[in-house]
């Protein structure tokens, strides 16, 4: 393959994307699409001066940010946990890592099921003798705090992000660990300076994949998520299919939003991913 | 060392965690009359699981589902593995942009890759298709397909093709009696992701379907807002089949090529 073709297949996986990109910045500014009427910069103004917008992508952000600590915790908790070869490690790390096989859309109907007003929390909480059980569930569906929402893509993203710190510690861990128990250092100072370096560096990248596939759900969002604040990705589905067709093009200032926050996750995922890289090279 | 009430504790958790909601999704799967506040459900019965075999909504949606996912797949990976071997032969900054591209359909949100999308497939004439479902899925399975060939060939050595090249062998000898078979285990890994991507797909289907191509993402979300749990159930655990195929199959295949020490 010669060198010149090579930056072509650069582009060529981006290409879509950027035709995308293109077009709902075409459409944004009044240069195409629906209600086209020459290039200005009103309906930009008008959707980012729009206090909803804005409340829907702070709880979008910060309930993304919930769910990737929680399930990075999880992860890093189960991984230095369960390193070893007992049976009870390798049984604990597979069931870690059993979930990985289902699809956010299966996570978020689990979790409706579970916590829904007549879900099975409810089921068993009147069943431990608490009459107004559906009463005491506190509302974990549709609540404005996201606190299902969380739990269920805490608990989708926890298998890919508990295998990924297996693999980072058992291919980098216990060489380094073992220099540095041999230079004399004890348990702790091992965690702190050699186990927990290697596993948040590697880590890493990943936690930021998650945080953007959190951040872009859609179908955990319409199953879980409250009518207020609307996420963003709901927010964007709602313009986009509004009656009013003038009030669709607000769909792809919104979309610009939401391709904005990728990219700098992709930004910073690839800085990580280079880090983390050189420093395995 | 944790001490042993800890790790208990936590293994018992992990366990109800995996095990509790997939034992939930078939209870709810089989449930006949199931009113608030029973803890079981009153009766069993398998009607849900009975129309898959017929003609119902879900049996024609796996059909549909399982076309969609086979044809990305293919499409991601005829496209994703010349791909990832351009990019890994890249050096530098150049590797960086070309990783970055292919991971940005992989990071954006599917709706905002889907607006776009459905626009340019309408005037296709693709709209409301499973060809423009597929071109549509085929977007964020090439990003992921195109990284994991990325990786494959950032390990293996270039100098085997550039080796078999300079003994004689021709462009196509080099492919298929070289790269095939060092590559046949990638490829089917690569296959089993890009139609899983396509498997688990809702917002593109949803609007570049345009609601006439009903896979069974759709018809499982359609069922869980109407409140019919027993078929949401049932096709929620339909999706979760393909996924522990795979990676039950992957787990073998690496078994049998290095046996444990």
């Amino acid at each position: 393959m010669s060198p010149r073709r090579i930056p072509i297949a650069a582009l060529l996986a981006a290409l879509p994307t950027l035709v995308g990109v293109g077009y709902a910045a075409g459409a944004a500014t009044g240069l195409i699409g629906f209600g086209a009427a020459g290039f200005s910069l009103r309906r930009v103004a008008s959707v980012l001066g729009e206090l909803t917008v804005w409340r829907g992508v702070a709880w979008t952000l910060t309930t993304a940010a919930a769910a990737t600590l929680l399930a990075t915790a999880g992860a890093v908790l189960v991984a230095t946990v369960f390193r070893g070869t007992a049976r009870g490690d390798r049984a604990a790390r597979a069931l870690a890592v059993l979930p990985l096989v289902v699809p956010h859309l299966v996570a978020a109907a689990v979790f409706v099921f579970l916590f829904g007003q007549s879900g099975f929390l409810a089921r068993a909480i009147h069943a431990a003798g608490v009459a107004d059980a559906q009463g005491v569930v506190p509302t974990l569906v549709y609540d404005p705090l996201g606190i299902g929402f969380i739990l269920a893509l805490a608990w989708k993203e926890l298998p890919f992000l508990s295998l990924l710190a297996f693999s980072v510690l058992s291919t980098r861990g216990p060489e380094l660990e073992e220099t540095a128990r041999s230079l004399g250092a004890d348990r702790r100072d091992v965690f702190r300076r050699v186990t927990w370096p290697i596993l948040w560096r590697g880590l890493l990248p990943g936690v930021v994949a998650v945080f953007a596939f959190v951040a872009g759900s859609y179908e955990a969002a319409i199953l879980l998520a409250p009518s207020e604040p609307v996420a963003l990705p709901l927010l964007t589905w709602e313009r986009y299919t509004d009656p009013d067709l003038a009030r669709r093009a607000d769909a792809f200032v919104l979309v610009l939003v939401g391709i904005g926050l990728a990219a700098i996750a992709v930004a910073v995922h690839e800085w990580a991913r280079a880090r983390w890289e050189r420093f395995e090279g | 060392m944790t001490p042993p009430v800890w790790r208990g504790v936590l293994l018992v958790l992990l366990a109800s965690a995996a095990a509790g909601p997939l034992a939930l999704l078939v209870v709810t799967s089989v449930a006949g009359r199931w009113l608030y506040p029973s803890l079981l459900p009153e009766h069993l019965t398998l009607e849900s699981w009975a129309l898959l075999l017929g003609r119902g909504r879900l049996a024609s949606a796996a059909a549909t589902s399982l076309a969609a996912a086979a044809g990305t797949s293919a499409l991601a990976v005829m496209l994703g593995l010349p791909l990832g071997r351009a990019l890994a032969r890249l050096g530098g900054w150049r590797r960086w942009i070309g990783a970055a591209a292919a991971f940005l359909p992989v990071a954006a949100p599917p709706i905002a890759l889907a607006t776009g999308l459905q626009l340019s497939l309408l005037s296709l004439g693709l709209g409301g298709t499973v060809p423009g479902v597929i071109l549509a899925h085929a977007v964020p399975a090439l990003g992921y397909v195109t990284l994991f060939f990325l990786g494959v060939f950032h390990v293996l050595d270039p100098r085997i093709e550039d080796e078999a090249r300079s003994l004689g062998a021709s462009r196509i000898q080099t492919w298929v009696r070289v790269l095939g078979p060092l590559l046949r285990r990638p490829i089917a890994e690569a296959l089993a992701l890009g139609f899983l991507v396509s498997w688990a797909q809702v917002p593109l289907t949803l609007l570049v379907g345009g609601g006439i191509v009903r896979t069974l993402p759709v018809e499982v979300l359609g069922f869980v807002r109407a409140g019919q749990d027993r078929y949401a159930a049932t096709g929620a655990l339909l999706l979760v089949i393909p996924a522990t195929l795979a990676i039950g199959l992957a787990g073998s295949a690496r078994r049998a090529e290095a046996p444990p020490l």
